[in-house]
């Protein structure tokens, strides 16, 4: 007999073989991987500090970050020296001390030393005449260097005369500034050290 | 079916999703750092380089592995707020009556507001008038703005001046290993940098404020028991040589217990990597207040009172 003549054998009934079919996932499940998503977002969003090269933990934002700056012990200078050197330094001296035949000194003078409400009014309007600065005799005009200047610019300028080259006087607001101007008004005469003398 | 451009697709994706997390990411973050001012008080330059004789002894720490045993970066949990005086003002009475009247209030909301040691422990009016001699200091501790503000507020309206201070807080910080956590700019001039990633030895980061004398450290990498009870730090004794001494000692050699020390006649140098890598050390300091860790570094306190008594005594006698 030849093999291929042998008769088949009956097949028996087998279990199929297992194919993988298409299910349903539980919908359990989609809420809670949509719940771990949001959890996800949301703790993405607090804590990233957007990507921020200036923020690391333990600071969440720059915000969080600028209430932790510590103080910067004293008033900053920064500013006024800035404006002082490029409008009143002409005349005065970046150093404070004053040019011959231009303009008089800020160290150690009782104008810059003196209440602020006289001084402010000066670079409001300018000041004319004969003047006595730290026992020296003027006689000059100042210009109004100031009229153009905005309150906070114009505190800032005079809290660095009254606060450089050894003078030790209290800062200048911007408040002060603006009531001074409130009082001053319309006004375009310069002053005179007489009339200057007469405010407390 | 053909599943190449598939497969390419894939694997390009993967790689570039990861070129653009790992390279792409820090370099939009911080490739352009560059230095910054310090803030507070007194800015200055942050960092600056280092000098040339510490630069060298970087590729030394660098060739010897020390960043396998030593982390070189501080870590920082969270910001506390100090009460410090600076000024106990005009009327000391009030002052003390409202500080201890805070100290009081702290002990209903523990840790929101908390008397600091010494003063916390054992206060009473004449310590506190004590230690109003020794100012500035800080005499409480916030946990929140809010508290910290108030209290401040409370002294400054007693003749006393108050501020607050700014202490980052956290395990590295309270090991004494440094004053804030470490940023991106402390490493701005270091190439490669080497932040370490075991703590086999204590870090390193500002070793030079702990240890300000390059003399110990050639000691300590020449016979780290011998400075250091306990260290496993091996010994790097090859970074020195042994000498005879022709003429006269070298001003350099080493300072060695009797136990370590050469036989007569000969003496121990340092080589040039040895003073290359002390000069590293002594220069790894960074404590400096940044805007990105910001701290408050107190004012030394003004030892006035006693260094004009005894000068007064001095110039008496």
């Amino acid at each position: 007999m030849s093999p291929e003549l042998r008769p088949s054998l009956p097949l028996t009934a087998e279990a199929p073989e297992p194919r993988a079919g298409i299910a349903a996932v539980p919908v359990w499940l989609i809420i809670l991987l949509s719940l771990f998503l949001y959890w996800g977002m949301v703790y993405f969003d607090q804590h990233s500090g957007w990507f921020s090269p200036e923020v690391y933990a333990p600071y969440r934002s720059t915000a969080e970050l600028a209430l932790y700056q510590p103080p910067t012990g004293g008033i900053d200078l920064s500013r006024g020296k800035a404006v002082y050197e490029n409008i009143c330094g002409l005349c005065h001296g970046n150093d404070g001390a004053g040019k011959p035949g231009q303009a008089p000194a800020f160290a150690n003078s009782e104008w810059a030393l003196g209440t602020p409400n006289r001084m402010i009014r000066i670079p409001i309007v300018g000041l004319a005449g004969p003047v006595q600065v730290a026992g020296q005799q003027w006689n000059l005009a100042m210009p109004a260097m100031g009229a153009a200047l905005p309150d906070d610019d114009l505190a800032a300028v005079l809290t660095y005369i009254r606060q450089s080259w050894g003078n030790k006087a209290s800062a200048v607001t911007p408040e002060q500034v603006k009531a001074v101007r409130a009082e001053v008004g319309n006004r375009t005469q310069p002053w005179t050290a007489e009339q200057l003398n007469a405010i407390q | 079916m053909n599943y190449g451009p598939l497969v390419f697709l894939a694997a390009f994706f993967a790689l570039a999703s990861s070129w653009c997390g790992f390279v792409l990411t820090p370099q939009l973050q911080i490739g352009r750092l560059q230095q910054t001012n310090t803030v507070g008080s007194a800015a200055a330059t942050y960092p600056v380089a280092r000098p040339g004789l510490a630069r060298q002894g970087l590729e030394v720490y660098r060739a010897n592995g020390c960043a396998y045993c030593h982390s070189q970066q501080v870590g920082q949990t969270g910001t506390l707020l100090d009460i410090a005086l600076t000024d106990a003002g005009t009327n000391e009475t009030t002052t003390i009556a409202a500080l201890l009247k805070l100290a009081d209030a702290s002990a209903n909301h523990p840790g929101v507001l908390t008397a600091l040691p010494p003063w916390g422990g054992s206060r009473s009016n004449a310590s506190t008038t004590a230690l109003l001699g020794e100012l500035p200091r800080a005499f409480l501790r916030s946990s929140t703005r809010e508290a910290a503000n108030a209290a401040v507020k409370t002294l400054n309206s007693t003749s006393a001046k108050a501020q607050l201070w700014i202490v980052p807080v956290g395990p590295d910080l309270a090991r004494g290993w440094g004053r804030r956590r470490t940023v991106a700019e402390d490493f701005l001039f270091d190439s490669p940098v080497m932040p370490g990633s075991q703590r086999v030895g204590p870090d390193l980061t500002n070793v030079g404020m702990r240890q300000p004398d390059a003399n110990w450290h050639l000691l300590h990498l020449y016979a780290p028991q011998a400075q250091v009870k306990g260290s496993t730090m091996p010994p790097y004794r090859f970074l020195f040589e042994k000498r005879r001494i022709r003429f006269q000692p070298s001003p350099e050699a080493l300072m060695l217990p009797p136990e370590l020390a050469p036989p007569a006649g000969y003496e121990i140098v340092p080589k040039p990597a040895a003073k290359a890598l002390a000069a590293y050390l002594v220069n790894l300091r960074a404590d400096a207040p940044l805007y990105t860790a910001p701290l408050t570094v107190p004012a030394a306190p003004a030892a006035s009172t006693p260094t004009n008594a005894a000068t007064a005594t001095a110039s008496a006698k």
